[in-house]
């Protein structure tokens, strides 16, 4: 499927002028401005005998770096593709010698502007994306040639329709059924139509010396993103908001760039494990996040929130598709053909995925098992489920992840918000009153 | 007083004194102070036990609230504030308590309070609040073991009670009796916002409602809501209800017919200090004691 720019015809774009266009895009840019500053200004104070590398993420944590070389790339005839959701397989995107960044949005003022073309009970992610496409905010969908859209769930079902009037679209359908007999080869397909799309763009072929060439490159941003939350199975080495912080700049940073630095990182790190030179106490309540995207900059209220609760709580783990799942499954090849590799390729962005898109009879097994296995591995002693209105598959798929997890004796918390900054207050109440929880049961 | 400017939101505030308990050279000396949205609470307690106790209206100011209850708490006692081993500070305000040496929030207070107050027999707490409602469950040394708190509306609170009061002319502390005066039970409200509140009331009383009617609606549709957050909790015997509404007894018998199952009695309060109101900021005196004693450690 692929909505071209042949239907000329637009379906949703509201009237807006220029004039109006300007003025909220230079008021919500220097308003998000502020808040980056603000929110690395308030990791940095606490984490105050962080490693010097981490200035690097710190750094790119301000998008205006990125965008600079992303323009800088254009010039030179390089493609952008971006990609709303981490089922899109990067590999595919790099191997074709074009730049692959995630456009979600974590910012909460578009999020009021998206309004003006989805009603309100849609989820915010979907609302601020489509609320900085309207003003032009976001550097990187801006600056992407293409946009790579899965089908998961209706907000980003409907988000392709609603891009596809600004920029070529590319839609990608996972099967809501991973095991039956179909569900691999019509995945496949669906990258084999991607690939051509990709193709086509860039007017590079993808060839099987260039698809490996791919895949060990991510591989290796596979090897170093895995490292990092293995350190985070020990005590407690690196805040959980700075962690989230290196993985989520994964999405928009040069692969190779960011394995770099997140390869020093990691090896100061298993220094300071060695030396007990920790982030905060060891007995500090270990949490993980499970549930709705946690985007930065603005939706990094929660993170926020724990790690500078009283009593302080770290985040040793998270099952979310933007952070701990992006990276950590490496493409598995067995023979380096082409048919091979494509298979394989298929196989990682759809076999190991935890999105609540998919079911079974045993109800998103794979979700269950990777919070089971991060509970047990990462000695997590509480998890918080976070949703925000709207992410109905989230929000409908907790009685089933409470279950399994009540089976491990971990409280489950679930708190539910929206991209605003109103309830702070009373969300701050409610992660203390957890965090003194948990607290609490580790004193017994 | 003159018909017209009575205020009938109006609920007593109070100080008591328990000249019994007074403190002894050795006596360790620690208070609770507990600043919510409508109303501020502050318990000083010798050796684990209720000294001295004063609710009052939460003002504009948080840190004044908390110095002006905490005064309050101090009169006709032997006690400076300076004689105060430890204070904890806890509800909404908690971090606006300058003389607090420690915070806790009011899910723990209300539950260790709670403990206090019952003995350890209570599993679940339904604590309503001036702006929030909160189901808390706990071991039976007041621990908490899960809760749920309702979202940032304050449907269904003390809040609510205060609006209505203000509307139909009745003092607030009679609000209950009346609502339970009534041939059968109305449907309830289908909207217990806050905001809406009088324009719902105004509507069903030019609509020929009695006010006993109105507020019988009104009590049952806040007695739903916290059932319905009880019920997502789990809720245990023995249940306790804290809070400014645990002295609604509209409330309380609609949500002990609603959930099938009893609340625990109302203490005789006013012979030890043992006001479910004042759950709070009792489990914040209690934490005070053993916050000290783990520091002199």
């Amino acid at each position: 499927m692929d909505f071209k720019r042949s239907i000329k015809e637009k379906k949703y774009v509201v009237e807006i002028s220029q004039r109006e266009v300007e003025e909220l895009r230079n008021s919500i840019r220097a308003a998000y401005d502020k808040v980056i500053a603000d929110y690395v200004e308030r990791m940095k104070r606490g984490w105050a005998g962080r490693p010097k590398v981490m200035d690097y993420f710190y750094e790119m944590a301000d998008f205006s770096r990125r965008e600079k070389e992303l323009i800088e790339a254009k010039s030179e005839g390089k493609k952008i593709i971006g990609y709303t959701c981490v089922f899109a397989p990067v590999e595919l995107i790099l191997a074709a010698d074009a730049i692959p960044v995630r456009v979600s949005c974590g910012l909460y003022e578009p999020a009021k502007i998206g309004n003006r073309i989805v009603p309100v009970e849609v989820c915010p992610v979907i609302r601020s994306t489509v609320g900085a496409k309207i003003i032009g905010l976001s550097p990187f969908l801006e600056q992407s040639d293409a946009l790579i859209t899965a089908l998961t769930c209706d907000g980003m079902t409907k988000l392709s329709e609603i891009m596809s009037d600004y920029k070529p679209v590319w839609t990608i359908c996972p099967p809501r059924l991973k095991d039956t007999e179909q569900s691999l080869s019509f995945w496949r397909s669906e990258l084999l139509t991607l690939k051509a799309n990709i193709e086509k763009l860039t007017g590079t072929k993808i060839t099987g010396k260039s698809l490996r060439r791919a895949i060990e490159r991510v591989h290796r941003a596979n090897r170093v993103f895995r490292k990092l939350q293995n350190l985070r199975k020990e005590k407690p080495v690196i805040m959980g908001r700075d962690a989230m912080l290196v993985t989520q700049i994964a999405m928009w940073d040069d692969l190779e760039r960011w394995t770099e630095k997140a390869e020093l990182l990691c090896i100061e790190l298993e220094e300071r494990l060695k030396e007990n030179n920790l982030a905060c106490p060891p007995d500090t309540p270990r949490v993980m996040l499970t549930g709705s995207p946690i985007i930065w900059p603005d939706n990094w209220k929660l993170p926020n929130l724990i790690e500078e609760a009283k009593p302080q709580g770290i985040i040793v783990a998270d099952e979310l598709c933007s952070g701990d799942r992006f990276l950590y499954d490496p493409v598995g090849v067995d023979e380096w053909t082409f048919e091979d590799m494509f298979t394989a390729l298929a196989e990682r962005y759809l076999m190991p995925s935890t999105c609540p898109c998919f079911t079974s009879e045993a109800g998103n097994e794979d979700r269950v098992n990777w919070l089971i296995n991060r509970v047990k591995e990462w000695r997590v002693e509480g998890v918080i489920y976070y949703i925000y209105r709207g992410c109905m598959l989230y929000a409908m798929e907790y009685m089933r992840i409470k279950h399994a997890l009540d089976h491990l004796n971990v409280p489950t918390y679930y708190l539910d918000t929206d991209y605003t900054r109103e309830d702070v207050g009373q969300i701050k109440t409610r992660v203390e009153a957890f965090l003194e929880m948990l607290k609490a049961r580790i004193e017994i | 007083m003159i018909e017209g400017s009575q205020q009938y939101w109006r609920w007593r505030e109070y100080h008591l004194v328990f000249p019994e308990k007074r403190p002894k050279q050795s006596s360790i000396i620690t208070a609770g102070v507990d600043i919510g949205s409508v109303s501020s609470k502050a318990v000083i307690m010798v050796n684990g036990e209720i000294y001295s106790i004063s609710i009052m209206r939460t003002g504009s100011s948080s840190p004044d609230s908390a110095k002006k209850v905490m005064e309050w708490a101090l009169k006709d006692t032997e006690l400076k504030l300076s004689d105060i081993h430890y204070i904890v500070g806890t509800g909404y305000g908690r971090v606006n308590v300058p003389m607090a040496h420690n915070t806790l929030t009011e899910i723990a207070c209300h539950a260790k309070g709670a403990n206090y107050i019952w003995g350890p027999t209570v599993r679940t707490i339904l604590d309503v609040g001036g702006q929030d409602i909160k189901a808390i469950k706990c071991d039976e040394k007041g621990k908490v073991l899960s809760f749920l708190m309702n979202d940032k509306c304050a449907a269904g609170t003390g809040r609510g009670m205060e609006v209505l009061a203000d509307l139909l002319k009745i003092p607030i502390e009679e609000m209950g009796a009346v609502s339970l005066n009534v041939d059968e039970e109305p449907e309830p409200v289908s909207c217990t916002c806050v905001a809406f509140a009088r324009t719902e009331a105004m509507w069903l009383l030019r609509r020929g409602w009695t006010k006993e009617k109105v507020l019988a609606a009104y009590m049952r549709a806040m007695a739903i809501r916290m059932c319905n957050l009880l019920q997502r909790v789990g809720c245990e015997s023995e249940l306790a209800v804290t809070g400014g509404q645990s002295k609604n007894v509209g409330i309380i018998s609609r949500v002990e017919s609603l959930l099938g199952m009893k609340t625990l009695p109302m203490p005789e309060w006013e012979k030890d200090g043992r006001d479910p109101m004042a759950a709070g900021a009792i489990g914040a005196a209690l934490f005070a004691k053993a916050l000290h004693e783990k520091a002199k450690k």
